[in-house]
C-alpha cells in the first residue's frame, strides 16, 4: 500500500522532473548556440572578407596607378608594375578559389563580376609577361582597358559587401531568434519548476498533515492504552518488558518505571508456568513458531507483586517495528469473574440437588402412599367377592370411590411434579381417535344422566379415526375437560365436536371442543381456569369437588404435546373448551390387536410374583388365583432368581423396590442368568410412574410395566397381552398343568404331592437303570415303560407318555437300535417334564 | 655519468654559435626574405637575406593540409619557423611579417614550436609565384590541430611574404 503511493510519487515527480531535465537540455543547447553566434559575431571572419573585397579594389587602383605612372616616366619602373599586376591577380584568384569564398560565388552577381575581371585578367596577362618594350609600347591599351574595367572591380567588390551585409542581418536575426527560444525555453522551464515547486509543497503539506494525524493517533493510542481497563504489557522478543500500561501496574502491583526492562517472566509469570513461559521464548527466538500469539483468548495464571497467583484472561499479539518484533499482551483480571461462576456453579448444584431431592421426595412419597393404598383397595376388590350385605356392600363401593379418587389426586401431584421438572415423557402409540371419544362418552354418559345431562360425541367433517399420539395423555386432557363439562351441567346437553385440519410438515391438527350448557364460568375466574388449585368457588360448601388441579394438568399435558387448549364462558349460559393437538395420521392398523384385547386367553398360567409386601402379595396371589393362575411367590429378587433358574414360568411380576435384591436387578439376573425362566415375559410392577424410570425397567429386560395398584382388569389384561411362555419353559407346560391342577383340586395337594414325587423317583429310577446298561431289547423294560407311560397319562404327561409308548414297542419287538433311537426322546421328554412336576 | 652528459651537452653549445654564424652565407640568387632585428647573426648589416637556395638549406618540411583559400588537401613544403628563428638565434617575443602588398601581421614566438606553422616554398612540389601567393607563406597544419582553425592563425597565414622583422 505504502510502497504503491510512494511510486506513483515518484511518478508524478518524474513527470515533472523529465520535462524540466529536458528544459535544461534545451537551454543548454541554445546557451551553446548563443556562445557560437556571439564567437561568429566577435571573429573577425566577416571582416577579414569585407577587407579581402575592399582590398580587392585597392590592389586594383595601385596596379592602375602603376600604370598612370609608367606611361608618364621615361624610364618606368615595369617590376614594380608587374608586381602590382600579380598582387592583384593573386587577389582574384584566391576569390575564385577559396573555399571561404564558395557561398559568396554562388551570389550570381559576383560571380559574373568575378567572371568579367577574370577575363580581363587573362586577357592582359600576355601583355604583362611580354618583354619590356612589348609591355612599353602596350601601356596606352593596358590602362585604357583598366579603366574599362574599373567599375567591374567596383561592383565586384560592392557586391560582395552587400551578400555579407545581408548574411551579418541574417546572422543578428539568428541569434536574435536563438535568444528568443533561450528566453521561451528559459520560461517554460521556470513554470515548470514552479509547478514542481508547488507539487512538492502540496506533498509537503501532505506530509505535514499525515504526521500530524500519526502524532494524533499515536496520542490518542497512547492514551486508550493508558486509560485501558486490561492491563497493556508490550515486551520485545528477548522478553523484556517494554512499556506498561495503568491497568497493569494496578493489576500487577508494580509501577511502570519499575517494571520496563524487566523481564517478563520473572515479574509476572507464576514459578510453575515459568519453566513454560521461557521455553516458549526460546522456541520463538529460534524458530519463530507462535504457539499462543494471535491465537485469541485463553485463560491463564498471573502473579501480582505480593506473590498472589490470580486467573487471566489475555490475547497476545505481535507486531513489527523498526526495533525488531514486539508482543502486546492485553491482560484482564477475572478472578472476580472466575469466583462467581463458581459460586454461580455451586448455586445451581445446589438448586439442582434441591430439585432432585423434591422430585425424589415426591416419587418417594408417592410409592409410599400408593402402596397402602393398594393394599386398600386390593383387599376391597377381594371383600366384594365375599357373601356381603347389601348394606356392606354400599360401604365397600363408597370406600373403592373415595380409595380411587385419593389415588387420582395422588397421580394428579405427580403428574405435575413430573411435568414442572421437565421429566413428562410422552409415550406414542398408535391411537383410535373415535375409540377413545366413545369410551370417555360412555364412561361419564352415567354421570350426566345423574344430572339429568345427555353427552353426545361426533365429527364436524371427515372423521380422522387413527392417529399416532399420546393416547393416555390425550385421554387424560379429555376426561379432565368432559368430566368437568358434566360436573357443572344440570339438565344441560354437553356435545364433544372433533375436527381434523391438515397443518405443515405433514402433521394433522386435531381440534376438538366440549360444549357445555352449564353453569359457565365467572369472567373474573377465566383468566385463572387453568391455574393450579383453581376451583369455581373456593368456598367449601360448594356444590362439586375437585382439587383445581384437573385443568392445570390438562394445560400441561395439551403444552407437552405442542398444542393449545382455550376457553370461550359466558355464565349462565355455558362453556365451550377448545383444544387443538398436532398428531400424525397414520393409517388403520391390521384388525388383530383389537381382537387380542377383545378376546384374552383364557388359559391358565403358571405365575412367579415378587412382592416385598406381605398384604400387596397376598391380594395379587388372590386375584391371581381366583381367576385360575397358578402363583409362585418370591419375597425379594434374589428368591426369584434362584426360583427361575429352576422353574419355567409363563410370566413373572416384579416389584421394582424389595430389600435384599430389587427388581430390576432381579431382571437383569433372570436375563442373564440362562436358567429355565431366562426368556419369560416379566412385567415391573411398580408406584414409581416416572416415563424414563420405566425405559429403564425395559432396558434391563422386563417387557412391560404394570403400575400399581393392581386391579383385576389390568392383571388379566397383563397375562393375555404376554401369552407365550418362554421357549425354555416347558412346551405345553401350561396345557398339562392344567390337568394337574384339575387332579389336585379333585384329590387335594396333600395327597397329590406323595403321588409326583413316587412318579419322579419311578421314572428317576428307570432312566438310571437304563444308562447303567440294563438290556433296551429287553421284556422287563417293555413292561416298566409301560407302566410309567401309564402314570404320565394319569397325570396329563402326553410327551413323556408317547416316548415311553415308543420304547415300549422298540423292546418288545427286540428292535434295539430302535430302543436305542427312542431312549434319547425319552430323555428329552422327562427333562421337559420334570420342571413341572417341582411346581406343586 | 650524469658529468659525462653534462659535458657533452655543453660541448656541443660552445660548438654551435660559431658554427651558425658561419655558415648562413650570401644570397647568390634573388633575395626573397629579409629578417631584421636579429643583429647577431644578420648577413646584412642588422639583417639577415635569404634567397630561396639558402631557405632551402635551413631544412625543409612537408606536410599536406586543406585551407580556406583554396579547394582540396594541399602539399606544401618549407622551413619551420621554429628552425628559422633557432637558426638566427632570435630571442624576441614578436615577429612582424609584411608581404608584397605591405599588409602585416604580428605572430607570437611561441608559435614557433615544433609540428607548428612553416614558412612554404613549395605548393603541390612547385614553387610558387606571386600570382599564386607566392614566393613564400606561412602555413599553419590547420587539419592537424583544431586550434589551428582560428580566425587568429588565418590572420597570420600571410601569403607573398618577403619580410620578417622581430619587433620586441
Amino acid at each position: 500500500m505504502a510502497g504503491r503511493k510512494r511510486s506513483k510519487i515518484w511518478l508524478r515527480l518524474a513527470a515533472f522532473g523529465l520535462p524540466a531535465l529536458m528544459g535544461f537540455a534545451a537551454i543548454a543547447l541554445l546557451a551553446f548556440n548563443v556562445s557560437r553566434d556571439i564567437t561568429r559575431l566577435n571573429s573577425a571572419s566577416s571582416d577579414n572578407i569585407q577587407w579581402t573585397l575592399s582590398q580587392t579594389e585597392v590592389e586594383f587602383l595601385q596596379f592602375d596607378l602603376a600604370l598612370s605612372q609608367a606611361q608618364l616616366e621615361e624610364a618606368p619602373d615595369f617590376r614594380s608594375l608587374r608586381r602590382r599586376f600579380d598582387v592583384f591577380f593573386s587577389r582574384i584568384r584566391t576569390l575564385r578559389q577559396a573555399s571561404i569564398y564558395s557561398d559568396l560565388r554562388e551570389v550570381p552577381e559576383f560571380a559574373a563580376n568575378l567572371a568579367t575581371v577574370g577575363a580581363y585578367l587573362e586577357a592582359v596577362v600576355p601583355d604583362i609577361d611580354s618583354e619590356t618594350s612589348a609591355l612599353q609600347e602596350a601601356l596606352p591599351a593596358l590602362k585604357a582597358q583598366s579603366e574599362a574595367i574599373r567599375p567591374d572591380v567596383r561592383r565586384l567588390s560592392v557586391s560582395g559587401l552587400n551578400y555579407f551585409a545581408v548574411e551579418s542581418d541574417f546572422r543578428r536575426e539568428a541569434f536574435s531568434g536563438t535568444l528568443l527560444h533561450l528566453a521561451i525555453a528559459i520560461a517554460a522551464l521556470v513554470a515548470a519548476l514552479a509547478v514542481l515547486a508547488c507539487y512538492l509543497a502540496v506533498l509537503n503539506a501532505q506530509n505535514v498533515r499525515r504526521r500530524t494525524q500519526v502524532i494524533e493517533a499515536s496520542e490518542r493510542m497512547n492514551i486508550v492504552t493508558s486509560t485501558s481497563l486490561d492491563a497493556v504489557v508490550v515486551a520485545d522478543t528477548l522478553g523484556r518488558i517494554t512499556d506498561f500500561n495503568a491497568a497493569a501496574e494496578q493489576i500487577f502491583g508494580y509501577s511502570a518505571k519499575d517494571a520496563v526492562g524487566c523481564d517478563l517472566g520473572e515479574l509476572i509469570v507464576p514459578e510453575h508456568h515459568r519453566a513454560a513461559h521461557q521455553a516458549g521464548m526460546a522456541r520463538l527466538r529460534e524458530t519463530g513458531e507462535k504457539r499462543v500469539v494471535g491465537s485469541g483468548r485463553f485463560k491463564l495464571e498471573a502473579k501480582r507483586a505480593n506473590g498472589e497467583v490470580f486467573p487471566v484472561e489475555l490475547a497476545i499479539q505481535s507486531a513489527d517495528t523498526k526495533e525488531g518484533e514486539i508482543f502486546i499482551a492485553f491482560l484482564r483480571d477475572i478472578s472476580s469473574q472466575v469466583q462467581a461462576e463458581a459460586e454461580l456453579v455451586l448455586a445451581r448444584d445446589r438448586a439442582m440437588a434441591g430439585e432432585k431431592a423434591k422430585t425424589d421426595f415426591l416419587a418417594t412419597m408417592s410409592h409410599e402412599i400408593r402402596t397402602p393404598l393398594n393394599g386398600l383397595l386390593g383387599n376391597l376388590t377381594l371383600l366384594e367377592e365375599t357373601r356381603l350385605s347389601a348394606k356392606q356392600s354400599r360401604y365397600i363401593r363408597n370406600m373403592q370411590t373415595s380409595g380411587k379418587l385419593l389415588m387420582s389426586h395422588i397421580s394428579d401431584v405427580l403428574d405435575i411434579t413430573k411435568f414442572d421438572a421437565g421429566k413428562l415423557r410422552l409415550q406414542m402409540v398408535d391411537m383410535n381417535i373415535s375409540t377413545l371419544l366413545k369410551d370417555i362418552v360412555d364412561s361419564l354418559s352415567g354421570a350426566a344422566a345423574g344430572n339429568g345431562s345427555t353427552l353426545e360425541w361426533g365429527w364436524a367433517g371427515a372423521p380422522l379415526n387413527w392417529v399416532h399420539a399420546d393416547r393416555d395423555r390425550i385421554q387424560h386432557i379429555l376426561m379432565n375437560i368432559v368430566g368437568n363439562a358434566v360436573k357443572f351441567t344440570k339438565d344441560g346437553r354437553i356435545s364433544i365436536t372433533a375436527q381434523s385440519s391438515a397443518a405443515d410438515e405433514g402433521k394433522t391438527i386435531l381440534q376438538i371442543s366440549v360444549r357445555d350448557t352449564g353453569t359457565g364460568i365467572d369472567p373474573g375466574l377465566l383468566p385463572h381456569i387453568f391455574d393450579d388449585f383453581a376451583t369455581g368457588d373456593s368456598s367449601y360448601d360448594r356444590e362439586v369437588g375437585g382439587t383445581g388441579l384437573g385443568l392445570g394438568i390438562a394445560q400441561r399435558f395439551v403444552k407437552a404435546l405442542g398444542g393449545r387448549i382455550t376457553v370461550v364462558s359466558t355464565p349462565g349460559e355455558g362453556s365451550v373448551f377448545n383444544v387443538s393437538l398436532p398428531v400424525q395420521a397414520i393409517a388403520a392398523p391390521e384388525p388383530t390387536r383389537e381382537a387380542r384385547f377383545a378376546a384374552p386367553a383364557r388359559k391358565r398360567a403358571n405365575v412367579l410374583l415378587v412382592e416385598d409386601n406381605e398384604i400387596n402379595r397376598q391380594v395379587a396371589r388372590e386375584m391371581l388365583t381366583a381367576q385360575g393362575h397358578f402363583v409362585t411367590e418370591a419375597h425379594n429378587g434374589r428368591e426369584a432368581v434362584e426360583i427361575a433358574e429352576e422353574t419355567g414360568f409363563d410370566l413373572i411380576l416384579m416389584d421394582i423396590s424389595m430389600p435384599v435384591m430389587d427388581g430390576r436387578s432381579a431382571a437383569r439376573a433372570i436375563r442373564t442368568g440362562g436358567g429355565a425362566s431366562a426368556r419369560t415375559p416379566i412385567i415391573a410392577v411398580t408406584a414409581n410412574a416416572m416415563a424414563e424410570e420405566q425405559e429403564a425397567f425395559l432396558k434391563d429386560g422386563m417387557n412391560d410395566v404394570l403400575t400399581k395398584p393392581l386391579t383385576r382388569e389390568g392383571l388379566l389384561q397383563l397375562i393375555a397381552d404376554h401369552p407365550s411362555p418362554a421357549p425354555s419353559a416347558p412346551a405345553g407346560a401350561a396345557l398339562r398343568s392344567l390337568q394337574l391342577i384339575e387332579l389336585e383340586e379333585t384329590v387335594g395337594a396333600e395327597a397329590l404331592q406323595p403321588l409326583l414325587s413316587r412318579f419322579e423317583a419311578e421314572m428317576e429310577a428307570f432312566l438310571k437303570g437304563l444308562e447303567n446298561g440294563q438290556d433296551l431289547a429287553a421284556n422287563e423294560t417293555a413292561v416298566e415303560a409301560h407302566r410309567i407311560a401309564g402314570s404320565a397319562a394319569t397325570f396329563g404327561l402326553p410327551e413323556l407318555r408317547s416316548a415311553l409308548i415308543r420304547l415300549e414297542k422298540a423292546a418288545l419287538s427286540q428292535e434295539r437300535q430302535a430302543a436305542e433311537d427312542a431312549l434319547s426322546p425319552l430323555r428329552n421328554a422327562w427333562t421337559s417334564t420334570k420342571p413341572v412336576l417341582n411346581l406343586f | 655519468m650524469l658529468h659525462i652528459a653534462l659535458k657533452t651537452i655543453a660541448i656541443c653549445l660552445l660548438a654551435a654559435q660559431p658554427l651558425a654564424a658561419e655558415n648562413l652565407g650570401q644570397p647568390s640568387g634573388e633575395v626573397v626574405l629579409t629578417v631584421s632585428g636579429a643583429p647577431q647573426t644578420g648577413n646584412a648589416g642588422g639583417a639577415a637575406q635569404f634567397d630561396l637556395a639558402m631557405l632551402e638549406g635551413l631544412g625543409a618540411v612537408e606536410f599536406e593540409t586543406s585551407t580556406i583559400w583554396t579547394q582540396g588537401v594541399q602539399h606544401f613544403e618549407g622551413v619551420p619557423l621554429d628552425q628559422l628563428v633557432d637558426r638566427l638565434d632570435i630571442t624576441g617575443t614578436t615577429l612582424r611579417a609584411t608581404a608584397i602588398n605591405d599588409y602585416a601581421v604580428d605572430i607570437p614566438l611561441s608559435d614557433a614550436v615544433e609540428g607548428g606553422p612553416i614558412i612554404a616554398y613549395k605548393l603541390n612540389g612547385e614553387e610558387m609565384s606571386v600570382r599564386d601567393k607566392g614566393p613564400l607563406w606561412i602555413v599553419y597544419p590547420y587539419d592537424s590541430k583544431t586550434e589551428y582553425q582560428s580566425e587568429v592563425v588565418y590572420s597570420r597565414s600571410i601569403w607573398q611574404l618577403d619580410r620578417i622583422e622581430v619587433i620586441e
